[in-house]
């Protein structure tokens, strides 16, 4: 009996996307299919960094966080090592480096390294971009447990906090914090948050509901430095607000990619580690990069988890069932793989701050008449806190934004998503968060059915009144109305206190 | 007017709810029906009926009734035989194909509509006069995947695991994919209280008659997209994780498993949930919340709160993990096995319950005992004089079974009971292209069904109102069926021809043909089984005292209405808390297909409409699969409300006139699949199939559009 040798997949990052990328594989580990090895810098294994926020201001537990049970893996016979950093690849010999402990081998090596927070050019901090940043007591960004636990202890000692960037997670932490009561100071530098996904109209009514739910909002903010003093920090410096002091500085402008290791050993690297459209980062096809760490195709990382969940559930398939190259024959061509995973760049913001409904997606810089093929649609009802800007080509989305919109936003997200033709009446759309669901305006005609499950019609039902029937029982036993699920009973007795007013 | 014959109390033929009625005789040839129906005043109906139960009698003396055996002929024609003749044949024909190709040659396909003893009397049949381990039945389209996920979690599958009348007064109930107000009207009633407390919540993509009944303050109607129903409860039972309103005392003495149930959960946040499924965080937050102060009023003492599924969140490839999914919820919440609520699953088929019990399954023996198990397989053979050697191992699924007719290493004859499977298996082409690859083909019905028309000998039986024997309800209550009159010269029943074949097979074991002889002999091979019938005494079932399984030999007479009060059916009492994930089951929409196709009921149709299709009153309600599309999604498409349309996929096409529905989703249409031809809806269905299950998707394929010239 011939027996397959394992073979060893290596995953260097242990973050959302590589515990999604450890689960799909786990079939592939219980057959004795593949040894596979997880490596984590942090010490805890893979956990929801969108939820930190709420860690920070308490609204949440860390056990809510974390996404993979390590019990459960080592039991599957998965080897995880947590706080534990590659420090250089060596693609020669298939081994990778570690800052403890021996070098590890492997047959196949998945990047998931992810990105850390990109630190903005201010005086006072150190922004080199290729280290993890070092910055100084009350400067803080909201990347990992640890910088939440940071950021707990300001917030504990009620500490106004100031958030820089005026991206999706600066406005979750905002409200988060506004939310559980602190006062936090929003300082981004556009005119409205959200950059270009969000537009003039749109941002006004954003502006207000933060506003409303508390947060304190510096726009069109050119920051310059930060002051400290004995306690750390004290105060943003800015070119066009002054100074704006507060407790603690909360950084939120952006990640950046984690390449170094993956430059170090040669492979190409720009926004991200370069892949080609199958995830694979060598001509070998022994390499893969996903996530936040990975230039897919020439599109750079979305920051986002979705796609990155989408690229896991499609690359642990792929090794499955594509075994590692060997010396002594020809990788398959990559281009054999049909069809090509349909890895979308879709930039979806949902945001996930109770009480303020947004949603945006894709580009929406187009004016109300375009003239160049894209419709354009717009709905505001500013009071009730409602706005859609709507851009479409051939009625598919290219993008929108909406604000108080909920189940309007969440089917555009879909249909968005698959490319799917909006309808004609795009009215249609706003209608779906209309409470009050379309009654019936037409008057019931005789040979409409009334009760469904006997299949009288209003007509028989008429009969049966005009027969001398008086209460719903007798109409039931007349014509049968009523007598099944009993859900008509209501409109029968409108029938018999409308003939009682005739006589 | 005076009668000569009394009435007689009997139960609608049709679905699981198993109305109470009553049959009277008619006198003289000129009366339209051999009976007068009516309905009685039972637990689950109370008095109440819907067309198809009102005009079942239709059925009984229908000129299209068969009477004879009928044979295929050479040049292609059936022509009447007499019994024996025919019995023989299938005989021959069992012997000819064992003996050059082995006993699995011969297969078996039964049904849910069976009664108690016929069901049983067929897997007993197929084991041991046929000899083959392939049987199984139309139940896997059915409830196979809530039964999977119901025995994984609480160790024991009863699809109600406390009575009905328990939901009248229910505060709250959170019902998935089921269509009640058309396919088992009566029920309706039981949902008043929850609708009176504005506690219907009803999760479907369509608007359906059901969800409507959630309008007007009476609840709320959440529209996921087809097939995301496993996502919408995995962020339900996530909010109760997060927002600390799981019962923590509760989960802590009653279940097992918490800890990675929390940590699979954490992924599955609203907003995230809110972009695959189209239902609002907010929506799905609320309904947490909702859920949770619900629970926590019941155990104090108010009203009780409950999750059901239907088929609509069960028949998929994921239906064993959705079911499992609002398990969790209800167990987050602390609800199975107490009196402030439960989890359930409405069972479909008339006997779909008691027809999952008694070893139709391949993969059981009767007391819902494992045909894989030493021990079981020993007190089975013992009930049936045989050494456990000779009963047969497991077979295959339903799917598969139907799958692998006339290939090699399939089936080369198959004997269908009760069932249809032309019309109700998936991908219904590649199942007619299946039986037609048979070498022979035994049909038992009493109507030509579209799979009786393929057979090479179809032998008519008896209907529901000339039978003798027990159902057991939705609720796992077991009734009676009785016969109010005789059958037609030249039927007979199923019973009677197994007996017969097993005589002619030189079977070993006795084949009774008495239904209550069966019966005893049922309550003996389910004795000490999870479905333990040993304790069911004939009389208490006759007098219509109400009676729950299991009901052991010695134990409370009415055996137990309420399941798992004290512990739950794993050996250690304690329901298991399983981890479950949603992986995209969907069939991809594209620029080809760019619609998902949902199939379903109609209140008038019963299943493949057999029957149905052959009462006047509902076929001229219902004659047709009408496409049910949104007139948005209509205009996109060119077509107009009562046009002929052309919906395709790679499996097949199916013609059906439009119908605009604004109750529908924009990316979604809707067929029923009680129609036969080019109106059958599943010749576009899926035959991919459950892992833990084999339930095969019917509602989730994608499909294409075409209109067509209107022949008007």
């Amino acid at each position: 009996m011939s027996h397959t040798p394992s073979e060893k997949i290596l995953i260097i990052g242990f973050g959302p996307v590589a515990a999604s990328l450890v689960e799909g594989l786990l079939p592939g580990v219980s057959a004795g299919q593949i040894e596979l090895t997880v490596l984590g810098a942090e010490p805890q294994p893979a956990y929801n960094r969108v939820l930190l926020a709420e860690v920070a201001v308490g609204s949440t537990r860390t056990e809510h966080l974390m996404l993979s049970d390590l019990n459960r893996l080592r039991d599957a016979g998965v080897r995880v090592l947590s706080g534990c950093t590659a420090t250089r690849v060596d693609r020669a010999r298939r081994k990778v480096h570690l800052d403890t402990g021996e070098p590890l081998s492997y047959d196949r090596l998945i990047f998931a390294t992810g990105a850390r927070a990109m630190i903005p050019s201010l005086h006072g901090v150190n922004f080199d971009p290729h280290t993890e940043p070092d910055l100084p007591e009350g400067v803080l960004a909201l990347r990992t447990l640890e910088d939440a636990l940071s950021l707990q202890k300001v917030l504990a000692r009620r500490g106004r906090v100031l958030i820089l960037g005026g991206g999706i997670l600066g406005l979750e932490a905002a409200l988060a914090m506004a939310a559980a009561g602190h006062t936090p100071v929003l300082i981004h530098h556009g005119p409205a948050p959200l950059g270009r996904m969000m537009d003039a109209d749109g941002g006004r009514l954003l502006l207000r509901q933060l506003s409303e739910a508390g947060v304190e909002v510096h726009s069109q903010v050119r920051a310059t430095g930060v002051r400290l003093n004995e306690n750390g920090f004290a105060a943003l410096g800015t070119e066009t607000h002054g100074e704006i002091t507060g407790d603690a500085l909360l950084i939120s402008t952006g990640v950046r990619a984690r390449t170094e290791l993956a430059a170090g050993c040669g492979l190409e690297v720009g926004r991200g580690i370069k892949t080609d459209e199958y995830l694979c980062a060598d001509a070998e096809h022994r390499i893969f990069a996903l996530g936040d760490c990975a230039e897919v195709a020439g599109t750079a990382p979305a920051g986002l988890l979705a796609p990155g969940w989408a690229q896991a559930g499609w690359l642990a398939n792929y090794l499955l069932t594509h075994r590692a190259p060997r010396p002594d024959r020809a990788p398959e061509p990559q281009s054999a793989l049909t069809p090509p995973p349909p890895f979308t760049a879709s930039q979806v913001l949902m945001l996930k701050g109770q009480g303020l409904e947004l949603t945006a997606a894709g580009d929406i810089d187009a004016p109300l008449f375009a003239e160049d093929g894209r419709d354009v649609m717009v709905f505001a009802d500013p009071s009730r806190g409602c706005y859609l800007k709507l851009v479409t080509r051939d009625s598919v989305a290219l993008g929108f934004v909406a604000l108080g919109l909920p189940r309007t936003s969440a089917e555009l997200v879909l249909a968005f998503e698959r490319g799917a033709a909006l309808p004609e009446d795009r009215s249609l759309l706003l209608r779906l968060d209309d409470p009050g669901l379309p009654e019936p305006t037409a008057a019931a005609a005789d040979e409409d059915t009334l009760c469904r499950c006997s299949g009288a019609t209003y007509g028989d039902v008429a009969h049966a009144v005009s027969e001398g029937c008086e209460t719903v029982a007798e109409v039931g036993e007349s014509c049968r109305a009523g007598t099944g699920c009993g859900g008509c009973r209501e409109k029968i007795e409108q029938m018999l206190q409308h003939a009682s007013v005739l006589l | 007017m005076s009668h000569s014959t009394s009435p007689t109390d009997t139960h609608c033929p049709y679905c699981a709810l198993q109305c109470g009625i009553s049959l009277t005789p008619t006198p003289g040839p000129e009366a339209a029906t051999p009976v007068a129906l009516q309905g009685r005043n039972f637990e689950t109906n109370g008095g109440a009926l819907c067309r198809k139960g009102y005009s079942a009698a239709e059925l009984l003396a229908h000129p299209e009734r068969l009477s004879a055996p009928l044979a295929r002929q050479a040049d292609g024609s059936f022509a009447a035989v007499d019994w024996d003749e025919a019995l023989d044949l299938v005989a021959h024909k069992v012997r000819a194909l064992q003996a050059s190709h082995g006993p699995d040659s011969v297969a078996v396909f039964g049904a849910g509509g069976l009664t108690n003893e016929k069901a049983y009397q067929l897997g007993k049949f197929a084991r041991l006069a046929l000899g083959t381990s392939r049987i199984d039945y139309n139940g896997r389209f059915c409830m196979s995947s809530a039964a999977a996920a119901t025995n994984r979690a609480f160790g024991l599958d009863r699809g109600l695991p406390f009575p009905l009348r328990d939901l009248d007064s229910a505060a709250l109930i959170l019902m998935l994919g089921s269509n009640v107000a058309e396919t088992m009207p009566p029920f309706v009633r039981h949902l008043d209280g929850a609708r009176e407390a504005g506690g219907l919540i009803v999760v479907d993509p369509r608007r359906s008659a059901t969800a409507q009944l959630s309008e007007n303050g009476a609840g709320w109607h959440l529209q996921p997209t087809p097939g995301s129903d496993l996502p919408l409860l995995l962020a339900l039972s996530h909010v109760l994780l997060t927002e600390n309103l799981a019962d923590t005392r509760y989960l802590e003495e009653r279940t097992t498993g918490l800890a990675a149930l929390r940590t699979s959960l954490n992924a599955w946040w609203p907003e995230r949930v809110a972009t695959l499924t189209g239902v609002p965080a907010a929506q799905i937050r609320r309904t947490a919340r909702a859920l949770a102060a619900g629970a926590e009023r019941a155990k104090q003492g108010g009203a009780p709160v409950f999750i059901l599924t239907g088929r609509g969140v069960e028949q998929h490839e994921n239906g064993t993990d959705t079911v499992t999914a609002a398990i969790n919820l209800a167990l987050l919440l602390g609800l199975p096995g107490t009196r402030a609520g439960g989890y359930g699953t409405i069972t479909g088929q008339g006997n779909g319950q008691g027809g999952r019990e008694h070893g139709q399954k391949c993969d059981q023996l009767p007391g819902y005992r494992k045909i894989s198990d030493p021990a079981h397989r020993a007190h089975v053979a013992a009930v049936w004089g045989v050494t456990p050697e000779q009963i047969p191992g497991p077979g295959l699924p339903a799917t598969e079974l139907l799958r692998t007719l006339g290939t090699p290493g399939g089936s080369r004859m198959l004997l269908v009971h009760g069932s249809n499977p032309v019309i109700s298996a998936p991908d219904a082409g590649n199942v007619l292209r299946a039986l037609r690859r048979l070498d022979f083909l035994v049909v038992c019905d009493f109507f030509l069904s579209e799979t009786a028309a393929e057979a090479d000998i179809v032998l008519p039986v008896l209907q529901w109102a000339e039978e003798e024997g027990t159902m057991t309800n939705l609720e796992g209550r077991v009734l009676r069926r009785r016969a109010a009159l005789t059958a037609p010269a030249g039927a007979r029943s199923e019973l009677w021809i197994m007996s017969q074949l097993a005589e002619r097979l030189d079977a070993p074991g006795h084949f009774s043909d008495d239904p209550r002889e069966v019966f005893d002999e049922l309550r003996r091979a389910s004795a000490g089984g999870l479905a333990d019938y040993s304790g069911v005494s004939w009389s208490a079932v006759q007098s219509g005292q109400p009676v729950y399984w299991p009901c052991p030999t010695g134990g409370d007479p009415g055996g137990t209405p309420r399941l798992f009060l004290d512990r739950f059916a794993h050996p250690d009492g304690k329901a298991r808390l399983i981890p479950v994930t949603a992986h995209g089951a969907t069939e991809a929409v594209d620029a080809n297909q760019r619609l998902w196709l949902i199939t379903g009921r109609l209140l008038e149709h019963y299943q493949s409409g057999v029957q149905t299709r052959r009462v006047a009153q509902l076929q001229a309600a219902a004659d047709q699969g009408l496409l049910e599309i949104h007139p948005s999604t209509a205009r996109a498409h060119g077509i107009i409300d009562g046009q002929p349309v052309r919906v395709s996929n790679d499996r097949g096409a199916v013609t059906a006139r439009a119908r605009f529905s604004p109750e529908l989703r924009l990316d979604t249409v809707f067929l029923p699949f009680h129609f036969p031809g080019e109106n059958n809806a599943n010749l576009l269905t899926r035959d991919d199939v459950d892992p833990h299950s084999a339930m095969p998707e019917f509602k989730n394929a994608a499909v294409r559009l075409t209109p067509l010239e209107s022949r008007e």
